[in-house]
């Protein structure tokens, strides 16, 4: 830790920026300020707004108020590019990589145009610049072809080749372990005392504080104070980050029979980005799944469904579960309510009432036909018993809100007669708070039918008010499992910041 | 690059296999005279199929192409009739020249302003010219500069001077795309548009040009098929699909990025070969398009051997990372 005075110049300034996505205010007049030589934590629950924060100070996005300045220089027409001029090197979570090119060809294309070397010496410059940032890749080898670990690596070389005043790093820890986050952090302490800036964003407490100066809490968009590292705990910090405006209601939970069977039992599953599990779920069993964004949870739920490659096995009710394509799952009854409503689990353009009985036209058919009145009356008891507020079933789907769409998409697995599991990720996502409930109180009417579910959420509070159990998955693994009785927001997410004052909550608690 | 040399290899390999086949049946077929004749009739899809593979290097299509040759042959059957002369004989040629500039620079504005996908956009802009074609000349005539074809014909030997113009551009091309600066933020942007911005490329500018170079090339494409004609008419030809398969033969991606101009001039050269070569043995020229096709698919799945194999390969060696230390890691 360098510890910069407040004397030292500012290198990146972002005043009163506010940004929507559509319906969703992201980012409500956050301002956060980097010095010279200093490592500004910038930290939050998921979907807090640090991406998006990241995303403005990087020219990637144009926020719809508020200023950004770099090194003292107004950034006017927001992109990647004029960003780069003034300065910022920014390490993308999702990498700026472009996967086709050799790592030479990528390390080249991320230098400014007046910095590079001549093409044709381009390898040998590749080689000198990896040796220099003790990277153990070779310089012709195609990127595509990297460990995770490895292109996040080259990521933050790459931005650190632009020189910049300020460099953002977001989640660059996510694939490393530890002793890679170790060497990770002596380069970046490097830079540091050669008085570059740096934003670092990250969910894993333990691992930032060990090397921030200052720290800003961002909750649901807005900023929550910066702190002096040294002067502020992980357990206040904590308490800022979950910190909640509105109390949400949930629907009551019956303890499980000691003697309820297996539903669904998954063993050494593993793909490209999670694995090995093991997870068994019971009958009436509603499982949460916890974690930061990336790591793993939402490919591991779309193995189950047949929708992404893995090894290992899954059985559902006994049953081994054929995994290769969505139809054997659905076949042996579990469904997935996938996260991306539009991309996947709506047909947009289509009714509602289509979209509710897609998939279970056979039974409301009689020679092949499909018969309308018993469509209509198969969703209007659903439709009621949902609350989903609409016109008319045959208004197309994209025209209801947010929570009314995910409502549709839940209906279909109560017209099916046979689901035994339903994988549910992020069930309530862009829903608003009253619809909500709705979509809880049929989660768990589902439950008590008999039927398993995993849900996958983002929000530690709505996983430990639905679930009867919560396992955390970090860098693709389960790392902690979290039982009825210790249920609780704040136990979640210090699970997933790693942070080890879970223990000592009871005792000393938030100051 | 090895990779980028199956595609010339392959083509190279066709064309001299054709060839010698059809020569040793048909000694006419290796004649100097016929053998010129291919040349020139290869030139309107050769210099249209080089454009079409730069718009396939950022991930684009342009399916216009073929209705901008012809509106280009109507135009010229205006702006250079056997009357004209001189600098008057100038402005008609550039008055082609900007047809192409102007469909390029529309096409673009569809594709980066509209935010159109390019094979709808490009779809548009060709009713579009097939209309005003129609429009222009409902049936064909009006002569076009005897001049001005003589002279793009000619050749030393047997090989037209405009061959040797064509065979440089392409290896030029290749030398650009694959050993410059420019060449690789071309290709960059072609395999990842998101990252290349990211990396502070203009995206928009590169895609703009590569539209506005295709259009170009199909222009000066419009040229030969003029020479070929000799007279405006409006039918359009089949060079749309055809430089999308010269392109894809000589290597070049769907999903942008990838492509050899050499490649490029090769297959059309091979394409031409097909046509040239079926009126020898009395088949009919249905059989081409049903070679073609089927050649193509072949290709694909040729070319892209190496990604499957190696796809394959990765799905059953599962990437996995240094296990976490369970109970969340804590730092030290």
């Amino acid at each position: 830790m360098s510890n910069p005075g407040p004397g030292t110049p500012v290198v990146l300034s972002v005043r009163g920026v506010s940004k929507a996505f559509g319906a969703v205010q992201a980012l409500r007049d956050v301002s956060v300020d980097c010095r010279a030589g200093e490592i500004h934590a910038l930290v939050g629950e998921n979907g807090s707004g640090k991406s998006t924060l990241l995303g403005i100070a990087s020219g990637f996005l144009a926020p719809d108020a508020g200023a950004v300045e770099i090194g003292g220089s107004r950034l006017r027409r927001p992109s990647p590019a004029a960003a780069r001029r003034l300065g910022v090197g920014t390490a993308y979570q999702d990498y700026s990589h472009v996967l086709g090119l050799s790592v030479a060809e990528n390390l080249f294309l991320a230098v400014p145009v007046e910095a590079r070397p001549a093409y044709a010496r381009m390898e040998a410059w590749a080689e000198e610049t990896l040796a220099e940032f003790s990277l153990d890749v070779a310089a012709g080898a195609p990127t595509g072809a990297l460990s995770l670990a490895e292109r996040q690596l080259l990521e933050v070389a790459k931005a650190l080749l632009t020189r910049p005043k300020v460099l953002l790093l977001d989640e660059p820890t996510t694939a490393l372990g530890p002793d890679a986050v170790e060497q990770f952090h002596r380069l970046v302490l490097e830079r540091v005392h050669e008085g570059i800036g740096i934003v670092y964003v990250s969910h894993r407490l333990p691992e930032v504080l060990a090397v921030a100066d200052r720290v800003t809490v961002l909750r649901d968009g807005v900023g929550q104070g910066t702190f002096d590292a040294a002067a502020v705990s992980e357990d206040e910090l904590v308490t800022l980050m979950i910190g909640r405006p509105l109390q949400v209601a949930f629907p009551e939970r019956r303890a499980l029979p000691d003697d309820a069977e297996a539903m669904l039992e998954v063993s050494g599953l593993q793909g490209e980005r999670f694995g090995p599990i093991d997870l068994v779920v019971r009958r009436g069993e509603i499982l949460g799944i916890a974690g930061a964004e990336g790591n793993g949870q939402v490919q591991f739920l779309r193995a189950l469904a047949g929708a992404e490659r893995a090894t290992g096995g899954a059985a559902c009710a006994g049953e081994r579960l054929d995994m290769r394509s969505p139809a054997g799952p659905l076949r042996a009854g579990v469904v997935l309510l996938s996260g991306d409503r539009k991309g996947e689990a709506l047909f947009p353009v289509l009714s509602v009432r289509a979209n509710a009985t897609v998939q279970v036209l056979r039974r409301l058919a009689r020679a092949g036909v499909v018969r309308r009145g018993r469509e209509r009356q198969a969703i209007a008891d659903l439709v009621a018993r949902l609350r989903v507020r609409m016109g008319s079933a045959e208004q197309p789907v994209s025209s209801l809100s947010g929570g009314n769409q995910q409502k549709i998409s839940l209906v279909r697995p109560f017209l099916r007669g046979d689901v035994k599991v339903i994988l549910a990720e992020e069930p309530t996502q862009g829903v608003d708070v009253g619809a909500r409930f709705d979509i809880y109180e049929a989660l768990r009417a589902k439950a008590d039918e008999g039927v398993a579910a995993i849900v996958k959420s983002s929000d530690p509070l709505e996983l430990s008010g639905l679930c009867d159990r919560v396992v955390v998955m970090s860098r693709g693994r389960i790392v902690e499992e979290i039982p009825a009785d210790e249920l609780g927001e704040r136990r979640i997410v210090e699970a997933i910041v790693g942070s080890r004052v879970g223990a000592r909550v009871a005792a000393g608690g938030p100051a | 690059m090895r990779r980028g040399l199956l595609p010339l290899a392959l083509m190279a390999l066709l064309i001299v296999g054709l060839g010698a086949y059809a020569g040793a049946v048909h000694p006419v077929f290796v004649s100097r005279q016929n053998l010129g004749n291919l040349l020139i009739e290869a030139m309107p899809l050769a210099l249209v199929s080089l454009g079409q593979a730069t718009a396939l290097l950022v991930g684009g299509f342009d399916v216009s192409v073929a209705a901008l040759m012809t509106m280009c042959v109507v135009t010229a059957s205006f702006t250079m009739t056997p009357d004209t002369s001189g600098a008057a004989l100038v402005l008609g040629a550039l008055a082609v020249v900007g047809v192409g500039l102007a469909t390029g620079v529309f096409n673009a504005i569809l594709i980066r302003v509209l935010k159109l996908p390019s094979i709808v956009a490009t779809l548009g802009t060709l009713s579009i010219l097939e209309g005003a074609s129609l429009a222009l000349r409902a049936y064909p005539t009006g002569a076009i500069n005897f001049d001005v074809t003589a002279a793009l014909t000619r050749s030393v030997g047997f090989v037209p001077f405009a061959f040797v113009g064509v065979a440089m551009l392409a290896l030029l091309g290749d030398a650009w795309l694959y050993r410059t600066r420019t060449g690789l933020a071309l290709r960059a942007v072609g395999l990842d548009a998101r990252s290349s911005r990211r990396l502070g490329m203009a995206t928009g500018r590169t895609v703009l040009l590569a539209f506005v170079v295709c259009s170009l090339m199909a222009a000066i494409a419009g040229f030969y098929l003029g020479a070929e004609v000799q007279i405006g008419s409006p039918i359009i030809g089949n060079q749309a699909l055809e430089s999308i398969a010269a392109a894809v033969l000589g290597g070049a991606s769907l999903a942008g990025g990838r492509g050899s101009y050499l490649g490029t001039l090769l297959a059309a050269l091979f394409l031409t070969e097909i046509d040239n070569v079926l009126p020898l043995f009395q088949q009919p020229t249905e059989y081409a398009d049903m070679t073609i096709g089927v050649l193509i698919l072949l290709a694909l799945v040729l070319y892209q051997a190496p990604e499957l194999v190696a796809r394959y390969r990765a799905s059953r060696q599962p990437v996995v990372q240094a296990p976490a230390a369970p109970g969340g890691a804590p730092a030290a």
